[in-house]
């Protein structure tokens, strides 16, 4: 092919301009350590990290759900501990309160049992981060109010709640619910910790009724009813810390299971983007060499310009 | 036989032809590096010859032409080359506006838990879902609840910020048509300029080589901007025409290009006098348009369906909830499409008023909030079941597929451009080789016919004083 004036400097200019085009993206690639990182490197590679990077969020936002739950959760269970002691302890002065005591003795016990009520209705007032913890869903007020006479003997406990339960999602389509309402005496739903129709407990009233019993020096009515009820309200208590400790556990088991997931998302995400650093390194030290040479050769024949006139002169 | 005088004729005619010759080798030597330009040539011939006894005798040499060294089909295919490589580039162009306003971008070390850039729509949608998840575990929290809507805030701006980027796009897009046909009419005029003036110069005598090299660069100018088609007849005229419209005829303009609106704001071209549309399929006009009403207006028109499904999706559920308050039945999401999305103004004062509850009454009650967050992972029959974040994330790679198909097919089509024109310049270019061998040619024949002149001045001086 001839070879005009205007060849080799148009050849020059459009090579250089590839070279350092190409030279440009792989730097990029370098200095960022992303393979992709516009939309039009690699769509599709693209597409499948973006979806990616939104599961690996979620899963993220799943795990700080289980952190959220599992603070819940231990807060409702070092709350039912102190009500399992005063059941406990409940149970105990029912048993000691038989025909043998004096009213004096008896007196004192039912002063005992009043404070006993109050405590709980205390434990049972207590709040999490997300408001009272065992008020169902209706954690704006709180759970239990205790009434008392002129004599500062109780004469009841209302309950301000209701029966159901709060449910997060822990993993996508998998809703937990840790809490424990106070009382469900509808026969539906989240088993009551307190009052629960279906079983039978109904643990503040039972108190109460122990209360009065006591007051009254009526030590029949304690062995007779008192201490069966208290021992059902116990064991509704001790199942209610039991069901507590499995859910703690399950939320352990998920985030675990999160975690592992979490990380294998970031490999799968870093393998589709991230730069071989290696092999791009390798890249651009060639394609600098030959920008490099491609520079020096065409600056050479440039800035000799060679050609019949330098010779006729 | 011609005798001396005549003799003395040829050498003087022969110092004129070198000196044509020197002339031409000059002109191609100053025009080497004009890209436009194709080298000349002057042609010599032998003169008539004069019939003598003993046969015909030449009388010289005398220059017949200057012509051009061009290869008309290589003009033609370079011309179509043009066309299509402006298409593409111009197409790549409001491409690549339209990726810089999306914004989306794979930033820095992996695992930061961003989905794609951190300020980006992706990002502000996961983020909002999350915020959903978050206040669901605990509802009655003021902090959760002030979270989701500042993420709700962001996303509104973010989707009416890059309506408004995408929109102006647009306009730009459409200012660049205008400027176009403005060129194309400035351009047709030239061409018919310059057909005129050929038509008169070589009426005369000779080839018009430099008006046709002037004229093959407008005609390549005008391909940038649309495929036209150029032929000449038989009689040599020469006329323009741009699909099937006859626009320029000899050296008249027939007619000029416009732009016009198609009735959705959007421009098209057509011609002035006779108003019939053009749709052309080459140059930068026709790739502007191409990419406007396809990949942009598809763009444009995913985002607005996004965002109205997430309004009425949203609302849907939240209408549904109850405020700590008691209150029910007010949106979450205003407005209608990209443009005016945005979010109840209660909200930004009184972060109570987030109806995150199923019931009236128990603040611990999450249903609705878990309703709205669980949407993250629902499949929507209005985006082709998909989720929102998986429709965007199409949308948004659909615009990155067009793009790098587009870079592949240029980076193609300008290597083919670019064998074309080298083929060319290796045709028409300048050699300043070859033109100084002529030049030294020329001048070596100049000297001799000089030399001629002078012996045959000194031959007649000596018969003029012959009879003394």
């Amino acid at each position: 092919m001839r070879i005009a004036f205007n060849t080799f400097p148009d050849s020059v200019k459009s090579q250089l301009a590839t070279l350092s085009a190409q030279q440009n993206h792989l730097q990029n690639q370098v200095a960022t350590g992303k393979r992709i990182s516009q939309l039009d490197d690699d769509p599709a590679a693209m597409r499948r990290v973006l979806d990616w990077q939104t599961q690996g969020s979620q899963v993220s936002q799943y795990r700080k759900n289980i952190a959220s739950l599992q603070t819940e959760a231990t807060s409702s269970y070092s709350a039912m501990s102190g009500l399992q002691t005063i059941s406990a302890r409940a149970g105990e002065i029912a048993t000691l309160a038989d025909g043998t005591r004096s009213a004096q003795e008896l007196n004192t016990y039912a002063s005992e049992v009043t404070q006993l009520i109050q405590q709980g209705v205390q434990l049972m007032n207590s709040t999490g981060q997300g408001g009272y913890l065992f008020g169902g869903t209706a954690t704006a007020q709180p759970p239990f109010v205790a009434a008392t006479d002129a004599n500062g003997n109780i004469t009841g406990v209302t309950y301000q709640g209701n029966e159901a339960a709060l449910s997060a999602e822990i993993a996508a389509g998998a809703p937990v619910a840790v809490q424990v309402p106070g009382a469900n005496t509808s026969g539906s739903g989240p088993a009551g910790l307190i009052t629960d129709s279906r079983n039978g407990a109904d643990f503040f009233n039972h108190l109460i009724a122990l209360q009065n019993h006591l007051r009254a020096g009526d030590t029949n009515s304690i062995s007779s009813s008192d201490l069966p009820a208290l021992a059902k309200d116990e064991d509704n208590i001790t199942s209610q810390m039991a069901h507590n400790g499995l859910i703690q556990a399950h939320l352990s088991t998920a985030d675990s299971l999160a975690a592992t997931q979490s990380l294998s998302l970031k490999k799968t995400i870093s393998q589709d983007s991230d730069a071989d650093l290696a092999q791009t390194l390798t890249q651009l030290s060639t394609t600098q060499t030959a920008y490099l040479a491609a520079l020096q050769s065409g600056a050479k024949l440039l800035s000799q310009s060679q050609s019949l006139l330098s010779y006729l002169a | 036989m011609p005798g001396l005088f005549g003799t003395l004729n040829l050498g003087a005619r022969s110092l004129q032809t070198q000196q044509q010759g020197v002339e031409v080798s000059g002109h191609n030597l100053a025009n080497a590096s004009n890209a436009a330009y194709s080298r000349q040539r002057l042609e010599i011939h032998t003169s008539t010859p004069t019939p003598t006894s003993i046969g015909p005798a030449g009388t010289g040499a005398d220059a017949g032409a200057i012509t051009q060294l061009r290869d008309t089909l290589l003009d033609r295919q370079i011309q179509g080359e043009i066309s299509i490589t402006s298409f593409l580039q111009s197409g790549q162009t409001a491409l690549q506006y339209a990726e810089a306003g999306v914004g989306e971008q794979l930033q820095g070390a992996t695992g930061t838990g961003d989905v794609g850039s951190p300020g980006g729509l992706a990002n502000d949608l996961s983020g909002l879902f999350n915020a959903f998840q978050d206040l669901s575990t605990t509802p009655s929290s003021m902090t959760s609840r002030q979270t989701v809507i500042s993420q709700a805030q962001q996303l509104t701006t973010q989707f009416n910020q890059l309506d408004q980027r995408l929109g102006s796009i647009n306009n730009q897009l459409n200012q660049s048509v205008q400027t176009d046909v403005a060129s194309a009419n400035q351009l047709l005029s030239d061409i018919a300029g310059l057909n005129q003036r050929i038509a008169g110069t070589e009426a005369g005598a000779g080839v018009a080589n430099d008006l046709r090299d002037s004229r093959q660069q407008k005609l390549e100018a005008l391909s940038q901007l649309a495929n036209i088609q150029f032929s000449t007849d038989a009689s040599g005229e020469a006329s323009l025409s741009l699909g099937g419209q006859l626009l320029v005829s000899g050296g008249t303009v027939q007619d000029t290009l416009e732009t016009y609106d198609s009735g959705t704001g959007q421009l098209l071209v057509r011609t002035s006098g006779a108003g019939s549309p053009l749709t052309p399929t080459g140059g930068s006009i026709a790739g502007t348009i191409d990419v406007r009403d396809g990949a942009l207006q598809s763009l444009h028109g995913d985002l607005n369906t996004l965002a109205t499904q997430i309004i009425s999706q949203v609302n849907h559920v939240y209408r549904t909830g109850y405020d700590l308050n008691g209150n029910t039945g007010a949106d979450l999401f205003t407005g209608t499409n990209a443009s005016d999305i945005g979010v109840d103004a209660a909200l930004a004062s009184d972060a109570s008023a987030l109806q995150a509850s199923g019931v009236a009454g128990a603040a611990g009650n999450n249903q609705v909030v878990l309703g709205l967050a669980q949407m993250a992972n629902t499949a929507q029959a209005s985006l082709g079941n998909q989720t929102f974040a998986q429709s965007y994330h199409g949308t948004i790679t659909g615009l990155g597929t067009a793009l790098a198909s587009v870079n592949t097919q240029l980076a193609d089509q300008e290597s083919v451009q670019t064998m074309l024109q080298a083929q060319r310049n290796s045709v028409s270019g300048v050699s300043i080789d070859e033109e100084m061998t002529n030049l030294v040619m020329y001048q070596r024949a100049f000297q001799a016919s000089a030399h001629l002149v002078s012996v045959v001045d000194q031959m007649l001086s000596l018969v003029v004083t012959l009879g003394q």
